[in-house]
């Protein structure tokens, strides 16, 4: 049997039917368990009828005291059973209030002489054989025959015959009693069944309506999550979100993928395939370089091997129109974590590729437009200057070493901006080999040397004798090396001084560094450069490995310089595994502290 | 620094001893530049054969003339300078001719693209004139048997 369902809005509900099945119980368990006052009632009730009998004449009245005294003590009962009901007497009470009824019937009985008086006996009888345990019975006979036999005793004349006082009424009494009594506790006994069941079926009834409650509040929390997810899906209009299932039948259809191909959800969602919207090509190309399948195996087979797969697609749109997204694809499961489907998160990348392609053949124009002219000024210029040419004048050769050394100024900011462009794109490789630094850092103090001391700066070098050999680029760190030495000059007024330190030590795993071996530590390798100079102010610090940022302090001072140096130098570090960092003061120096991976 | 870098050099067949001076096509879209590839090969003791502007020219003169070396720019009309490289070497008459490509292109991938072409060496630009001078005296001696 059904007692409680759930609703569809998760609400629990108990049918009519078992509301009135539980008040019946409840009234019959009321019944077995009735007050002293309740079970009275039936006696007081005929008492009264006796004397509004005896009001009206209707019965004798042989001895008025009598009379009187019978219904004084049945009404004297009647009342103290409303009190004892009160109070934890109520079982030796439902033997004494009856009794107390016997002794009025026996008195009204002796007062009237009338046999009709008899018919009282029939209240107080009922209340002792129905009342719990078996001693109402006996008491029933007894206070029967005591009715029946004290008005002869206390009257002239008996109100019935010795025999029938004596026997017959004791005995239907008790016979009759012995079955109701039975009867009686029988259904007592099922009537505290039926309550016990009735407790246990409130309490499983309780059970189900927390049980419901604890459903109804899931069920809730669940949509409402749902409906989170289905807003922030919703919400999501620059990027495409397509769910399939794991065939590939598309389920799930954002604003963003409208936009992006141009299809209604209502058009798509279980109606087509995640597959119609690519190029059947590339997706043949893609399965042949992976040994798949074409079609759906091409697009998720990166994702069932690594647990998700980011890359360029092409998408054809409900229009025709192609566009490259950047497609991102990953495995979806249900709520009991069983594979049920892809995800394929897209964003459009037409422009932005284009826009790379542009930049790619602009890098490539002046590659070769800039570079290629200076091959011609540098080229010829080395052919008038070779010893072996015409001679030259000590002012000739002054003006073309003028620019020669320009030429090559303009060849390093090819060079920068090149170099600084491939970083952007992702580009930027190394060639690795064992580098000794130490060998790096004396070729670059070699190459500022001259320049150095034209402007009166002073340059000190101090590197392990044995060299420091670290794994890297030579080319590269050889540029990082001479772009932190040669800015160091650069910044450093004449007079000043420019030291140059590279020694062995050690990286904990929380950045500090030591010159001492410790356990767990990284060996690296530490140059700092550091100079006199006119320092960087500290509200630019922060800045200074940014592309073409300049401090202040380099432009009041008209220091030559586009703002690359540091951002190539840092891009160089950062690409060996190593940090580039600068402690400065305006007006005092700065030093700059390259730690580098040892080998 | 020398900016060459070399991919695998064998035997020079064409240099033979009483042959006379190494024979060199130069091929190079600017008229500066092809210029001053002619003055060095001129340095480096060699003799310009053919001295033409894209690489169509560039071809035809290599399998009319069959020279020692060709210095080939990697940007040129007609066919780029890794294109007649790879012509070059899929010909069996011009495969032993040695090549020695010019590029603006200095990166490590244009570098791989040229030797994978199959040049003997690469030197991007702006380039040292001596240094070609170096490359164009190496690449056209005689390699000892």
């Amino acid at each position: 049997m059904t007692i409680a369902e759930v609703t569809p809005t998760g609400l629990t509900a108990v049918r009519p039917a078992d509301r009135a099945r539980r008040r019946r119980l409840l009234a019959f368990r009321g019944s077995a368990r009735c007050s002293l006052l309740g079970r009275a009632l039936p006696a007081t009730g005929t008492f009264a009828l006796a004397a509004a009998l005896l009001g009206v004449g209707a019965l004798p009245v042989i001895d008025p005291e009598l009379v009187l005294a019978g219904l004084a003590t049945a009404f004297l009962a009647s009342g103290t059973a409303g009190l004892i009901d009160r109070t934890a007497a109520t079982r030796s009470g439902a033997l004494l209030v009856p009794s107390a009824h016997l002794a009025a019937v026996a008195l009204l009985c002796a007062g009237t002489a009338s046999p009709a008086v008899l018919f009282l006996l029939l209240g107080p009888v009922l209340a002792l054989i129905t009342a719990p345990g078996r001693r109402g019975v006996p008491v029933a006979v007894l206070g029967t025959a005591a009715a029946l036999l004290v008005p002869g005793l206390l009257a002239s004349a008996p109100a019935v015959g010795l025999s029938g006082a004596l026997l017959l009424g004791p005995a239907v009494v008790g016979l009759a009693g012995l079955a109701v009594n039975d009867t009686s506790r029988r259904l007592a006994r099922q009537a505290a069944r039926i309550a016990g069941l009735e407790g246990e079926r409130a309490t499983l009834l309780a059970q189900v309506q927390t049980r419901a409650d604890e459903l109804d509040q899931a069920t809730r929390m669940l949509a409402a999550r749902a409906q989170t997810m289905t807003s922030v899906i919703d919400a999501v209009t620059e990027q495409s979100i397509i769910g399939t299932d794991r065939d590939g039948v598309i389920r799930v259809w954002n604003p963003g993928a409208e936009r992006m191909l141009g299809l209604p959800r209502l058009d798509v969602v279980r109606k087509r395939s995640i597959v119609e919207f690519h190029l059947p090509e590339e997706l043949a190309e893609v399965a042949e370089e992976a040994g798949t399948a074409p079609g759906l195996a091409a697009l998720v087979h990166a994702a069932i091997e690594r647990g998700s797969d980011v890359r360029d697609w092409t998408y054809v749109a409900g229009d025709g129109q192609r566009r490259t997204v950047a497609v991102a694809v990953t495995p979806r499961t249900d709520d009991r974590g069983v594979h049920a489907g892809w995800n394929f998160v897209g964003t459009d990348m037409t422009e932005a590729r284009a826009t790379e392609r542009m930049k790619d053949q602009f890098v490539s124009l002046i590659s070769h437009e800039l570079r290629t002219p200076l091959s011609s000024i540098l080229g010829y210029l080395e052919l008038v200057m070779d010893p072996d040419s015409e001679p030259l004048t000590d002012e000739q050769r002054q003006y073309l070493t003028t620019v020669e050394r320009n030429a090559q100024r303009l060849l390093r900011l090819v060079g920068d901006l090149l170099f600084t462009a491939q970083v952007e794109a992702g580009r930027f490789t190394l060639q690795p080999e064992d580098v000794d630094l130490a060998g790096v850092v004396r070729a670059a103090e070699e190459t500022i040397r001259v320049t150095a001391a034209n402007a009166g700066v002073k340059v000190a070098v101090d590197v392990p004798d044995g060299g420091l050999v670290v794994p890297g680029d030579a080319v590269r760190l050889g540029q990082a090396c001479d772009n932190l030495i040669s800015n160091a000059v650069k910044f450093t007024p004449a007079g000043g001084r420019v030291d140059l330190s590279l020694r062995a030590a050690w990286r904990t795993t929380d950045g500090d560094l030591s010159d001492d071996e410790r356990p767990g530590a990284e060996p690296v390798a530490l140059l700092a450069v550091r100079d006199t100079g006119m320092g960087i102010p500290a509200g630019e610090q922060g800045r200074m490995f940014t592309r073409f940022f300049r401090a202040s302090t380099a432009q009041r001072n008209a220091v030559p310089g586009v703002g690359l140096g540091l951002s190539i130098t840092k891009a160089i570090t950062t690409a060996h595994g190593g940090t580039l960092d600068l402690e400065s003061a305006e007006g005092a120096g700065t030093t700059f502290t390259m730690v580098l991976p040892r080998a | 620094m020398d900016d060459v870098l070399r991919g695998p050099v064998g035997p020079a067949p064409h240099s033979r001893p009483g042959a006379g001076p190494p024979r060199v096509l130069v091929a190079d879209d600017e008229d500066d530049i092809r210029a001053l590839v002619c003055l060095a090969v001129a340095k480096a003791g060699a003799t310009v054969v053919s001295a033409v502007h894209d690489g169509t020219a560039a071809l035809a003169a290599a399998r009319a003339e069959v020279p020692d070396l060709a210095v080939l720019d990697v940007s040129m009309p007609g066919a780029t300078g890794l294109e007649v490289c790879i012509a070059l070497r899929d010909d069996p008459a011009t495969a032993g001719v040695r090549v020695l490509l010019l590029s603006a292109g200095a990166s490590v991938d244009d570098v791989a693209r040229g030797l994978a072409a199959g040049a003997d060496a690469y030197l991007a630009k702006p380039f040292q004139v001596s240094s070609l001078v170096r490359q164009v005296r190496s690449l056209t001696v005689e390699q000892p048997a």
